[in-house]
């Protein structure tokens, strides 16, 4: 009898707190994204401080894997099928327009004032336009340039490089290979090589698209002495390694790192690593603009990742309470000292509390206001892979240069119908 | 094949009726007349076929359905009938899926004829006894347990310009005068992909074949062997012949694993140089989820797929009806 009783009310208190449960839980609403795994724990303390602000909204990162295509394609897999398990993308900025065009995010410019938007830096924010309108927040920056060996430099006496020819001159003489290479950047058939190609592209008064979208890569001479530099460096100054036409980011920067390259162009996250304790570099290391053709300018490939709105989300207002939040200027300055992020607003470059511990930062800023977007087409994907396959076929040596260029923009067209 | 198969229906029939017993028991006539045996075995093969269905069927078909339409990225992903064109411009207008296809066929013919002789190889050296046998049995079966983006992760690593083991290996013996970008050449990197897969997967040619070897009678040898055989005639009368069917049952799977080779070709090359490594899939996978051009990805897939079936054809028609045994 005695066991009936404690199983009758067992189930009692089981099914009053499933009912105080639901009832708690419908004031309550969730918004979910997908992420890398949060290694500097920067995002955890965000959520901890929102939730206790907002005890109504529960936000839950996804930890989900590294590599970011696969992130994208897991996005892309999700609202394909109008499904809403994620309320919010955490996107890079390559994704905006394919997002955009499928109609999978909302645009958000319209909650924002021209004022607010002003605190944020040009690249970043063009970066989340798509046809006219901003889709995306901005939270973290990115921006191509080029690392040079202080020490080294200092020694010979020479000013860090402003052109193409400085570079290939100080680098030719200070190089002693296979153990200290000129300059070392990202030549794998992939994405990076675009970035490094547009940089030099752009640093020689060329353009991929003009401002209509109509291919204007083979017009001028631009595009053909672009590809013919990164080919020169391999192969005729030779002050790149030949399996440069290899390295991704992290293969290239193994060689910087350890102290085995004059010059070397990436992200800026080099810098973060090259300053920890057992960095073999750790203090040599300068940071100036990509260089670029002499009588031209330098340009930047601007990367970065920003926060998108879901078309299919439930939750959009709670979505975009957390953005708000995690965009904020105190909220970018913890994820800069936790996850060692560049930010994005113009007046944390000016920081104290950052300057103090990255002194770079007005050095870098430099590099940010000068960044641009790669051409924001709903077909930049495949775009950037006839890019691909023709630049590396241009460095690597089987087809010349000016073929190489031609038939990438000939292809372009064909695929955009022009 | 055909005594195989005989036996097989009389296990099922047998199995049938143990099931079926308790019907009979409890529903007398009319329940035994309802649930024959022929019905009820079709009855459990019905959850399989419903699986089927639902995990084969209907994403083929839907496949084929799709890849009739234009639905991509530039239609809003909305779908538009467009009947064959698809087909028309993978047949006569796309340059670069004639070179994935050859990229491809010539991946697929190197690499699984070097994974078959060299299986063949260690297959008969760990068919005979020797000291340790055991030890390289098991070992043999290690580069093949590994999976294949992690075995390619290492290989990228190994084929590095300046860290790479294969380069300081090669300078030290002085067979290499410099370092070589084995990914960034253009005859070299498909060979270098080669040659990883077949560091991979010869060791499954080898298992195959092993157990194939195993099961030939030792008395057929000992036949030969009063016959008056030599090794070679042994081989070549008695282990080539018993050994067909395994050989060409090993080499449907690794034919058909080889010509849609992903993993290993993204991981180390990404198609690249200049798309000299591009396989069907690599390329296939771009379209459908990089450029989400579904309608034409659609196209490209169904394509790929009959090309496999005329690979399972021609390799199928090797196979005779039965080994004579003399």
């Amino acid at each position: 009898m005695k066991k009936k009783l404690l199983v009758v009310m067992m189930c009692g208190v089981f099914l009053v707190s499933m009912f105080l449960g639901s009832v708690w839980a419908q004031g309550q609403v969730t918004v979910r994204w997908l992420f890398e795994t949060d290694f500097g724990g920067g995002w955890k303390a965000l959520i901890e401080r929102f939730e206790k602000e907002h005890p109504n909204i529960k936000v839950e990162m996804q930890e989900g894997p590294s590599a970011t295509n696969i992130r994208e394609d897991m996005y892309a897999t999700s609202f394909m099928a109008g499904e809403s398990t994620y309320d919010m993308a955490y996107a890079d900025l390559i994704w905006v327009p394919k997002f955009a065009a499928a109609g999978w995010i909302i645009p958000i410019g319209d909650r924002l004032t021209p004022h607010d938007i002003a605190q944020f830096l040009p690249g970043d924010i063009a970066g989340g336009m798509y046809q006219g309108k901003l889709y995306r927040i901005p939270s973290q920056s990115d921006a191509g340039m080029l690392y040079y060996r202080k020490d080294i430099l200092e020694e010979a006496g020479f000013e860090p490089p402003i052109t193409w020819d400085e570079l290939v001159e100080q680098a030719q003489k200070l190089q002693n290979p296979p153990n200290l290479w000129g300059f070392v950047w990202q030549g794998n058939q992939y994405e990076g090589l675009i970035c490094d190609y547009l940089e030099l592209l752009w640093g020689a008064g060329g353009e991929l698209l003009d401002v209509e979208g109509k291919v204007v890569l083979d017009q001028g001479t631009a595009a053909v002495e672009a590809l013919q530099f990164m080919y020169d460096v391999i192969h005729t100054y030779k002050i790149s390694p030949p399996g440069v036409t290899t390295y991704q980011e992290e293969e290239s920067r193994h060689v910087f790192h350890n102290g085995q390259a004059v010059f070397h162009r990436n992200w800026p996250y080099v810098w973060t690593l090259a300053q920890k304790e057992d960095s073999p570099i750790k203090g040599k290391v300068g940071i100036t603009p990509m260089v670029h053709k002499q009588g031209f300018q330098s340009a930047a490939t601007q990367g970065g990742w920003g926060w998108v709105i879901s078309k299919f989300s439930k939750n959009q207002e709670a979505a975009w309470e957390w953005i708000q939040f995690a965009t904020s200027y105190e909220s970018q300055k913890t994820l800069h000292f936790y996850n060692g992020y560049i930010p994005t607003r113009h007046a944390l470059f000016a920081d104290p509390d950052i300057l103090k511990e990255s002194p770079h930062y007005p050095d870098l800023w430099r590099v940010q206001i000068n960044a641009r977007t790669r051409p924001q087409h709903p077909q930049y994907a495949q775009i950037s892979d006839i890019l691909q396959r023709n630049i590396h076929a241009g460095i690597t040596g089987s087809v010349k240069p000016e073929e190489a260029i031609k038939r990438a923009a000939q292809e372009i067209r064909e695929l955009l119908g022009q | 094949m055909r005594l195989k198969k005989s036996e097989n229906c009389l296990a099922s029939e047998v199995k049938g009726a143990v099931f079926a017993a308790p019907f009979v028991a409890e529903g007398g006539r009319r329940k035994r007349r309802f649930l024959t045996d022929q019905r009820f075995g079709y009855l459990l093969l019905l959850p399989a076929l419903c699986l089927f269905g639902v995990v084969i069927f209907y994403p083929v078909a839907r496949n084929v359905y799709l890849s009739f339409q234009e639905k991509s990225i530039t239609t809003g992903m909305e779908a538009h009938f467009t009947g064959v064109k698809h087909y028309l411009k993978i047949m006569t207008g796309d340059a670069r899926f004639r070179q994935a296809l050859g990229n491809t066929v010539y991946f697929t013919l190197v690499s699984v004829s070097i994974e078959f002789l060299l299986g063949l190889g260690f297959a008969l050296i760990l068919n005979s006894s020797f000291r340790g046998r055991n030890f390289a049995r098991a070992s043999v079966i290690l580069p093949w347990a590994l999976p294949t983006a992690v075995m390619a992760m290492a290989w990228r690593w190994i084929y590095h310009d300046i860290y790479g083991v294969a380069n300081d290996i090669l300078l030290r013996l002085g067979i290499l005068k410099e370092a070589v970008a084995w990914l960034g050449k253009v005859p070299l990197a498909m060979h270098a992909a080669i040659f990883s897969d077949a560091w991979k997967t010869t060791s499954f040619m080898a298992l195959m074949l092993l157990a194939g070897l195993q099961s030939i009678p030792q008395e057929l040898y000992a036949a030969a062997s009063i016959d008056g055989a030599g090794s070679w005639a042994k081989f070549r009368y008695v282990t080539l012949p018993l050994l067909r069917p395994v050989i060409i049952l090993a080499l449907l799977f690794r034919s058909l694993q080889a010509f849609a080779v992903f993993d290993l070709i993204w991981v180390l090359t990404q198609g690249g140089p200049g798309g000299t490594t591009e396989t069907l899939s690599v390329y296939l996978y771009s379209y459908t989820f990089r450029y989400l051009n579904l309608g034409y990805g659609s196209a490209l897939s169904v394509t790929i797929f009959a090309l496999s079936l005329v690979i399972i054809f021609v390799i199928l028609l090797f196979q005779r009806e039965e080994v004579e045994l003399g």
